[in-house]
């Protein structure tokens, strides 16, 4: 008995850095595998190191098997997140994108072309002209673009009121203009 | 054999239900769902189809 104590100690002293290898100690760990090794170290029969093989490779199918399921759900969200991501980038949706400084900058120079275009009264051409910038952007956005004023208010960062105002002083105004050439 | 694979593959999604909810905070709030599903299948398609037959022989380990 007490030979075999010392011929597994023997045994475990020679292979100390294997058995600190975290898959032999994780098999070790195990009292019923332990138990098979010993048996394998006392009597190596081809017998016993088959047990003992078996029950290892199952064991090692079985951390490798959490190992790669571990990952794979790891790295498989990080992939499905970038792919969205990518596809969205790609698709972009129109209603996506609300009217930005630029665009709009744009569009307003063209309808006020188109405003003043489309005016065949001299008169109301001379009027309109002699509004402020402003007030012409607004009519032309009330009038050509037919904007609601609440949008014509954030494109121009003001108050819905403020245009307003300004959309009746440019009426008045050029309804003053309009008296007067007639009288 | 197909049984043994079907019940292994459950209960490993089973063991690893806490780390899959875990990874859903990598996507948006709105794909969490689709990306939960997505895993799980990719869990059981791997499982079936990789090999894991290449393990060293225990006395490999030592001299």
């Amino acid at each position: 008995m007490c030979n075999e104590h010392q011929k597994i100690e023997e045994f475990f002293r020679r292979n100390i850095e294997q058995v600190k290898n975290p898959i032999i100690s994780s098999f070790l760990a195990d009292a019923k595998n332990l138990y098979l090794v010993q048996n394998a170290i006392l009597y190596p029969t081809d017998c016993n190191m088959k047990m003992v093989d078996e029950t290892f490779q199952s064991h090692y199918i079985r951390v490798r098997k959490i190992k790669y399921v571990s990952s794979l759900i790891y790295y498989f969200s990080l992939d499905f997140d970038k792919k969205r991501r990518r596809l969205q980038n790609r698709y972009l949706l129109i209603v996506d994108n609300g009217i930005s400084g630029s665009d709009s900058a744009g569009e307003d120079e063209r309808i006020e072309e188109g405003l003043l275009d489309t005016i065949e009264n001299e008169e109301l051409f001379k009027a309109l002209r002699k509004l402020t910038d402003k007030q012409l952007q607004i009519l032309e956005m009330i009038y050509v673009k037919d904007s609601p004023i609440k949008v014509i208010a954030e494109s121009l960062q003001t108050t819905p009121q403020n245009i307003s105002n300004l959309h009746r002083k440019a009426l008045n105004k050029l309804h003053h203009m309009l008296r007067k050439e007639v009288n | 054999m197909e049984n043994n694979y079907n019940e292994e593959a459950l209960m490993i999604i089973e063991n690893f239900t806490p780390k899959i909810k875990q990874c859903l905070h990598q996507t948006s709030y709105q794909e969490r769902e689709d990306l939960e599903q997505e895993i799980k299948l990719k869990i059981i398609e791997k499982l079936a189809k990789q090999e894991f037959n290449d393990t060293p022989s225990f006395w490999d380990f030592f001299i």
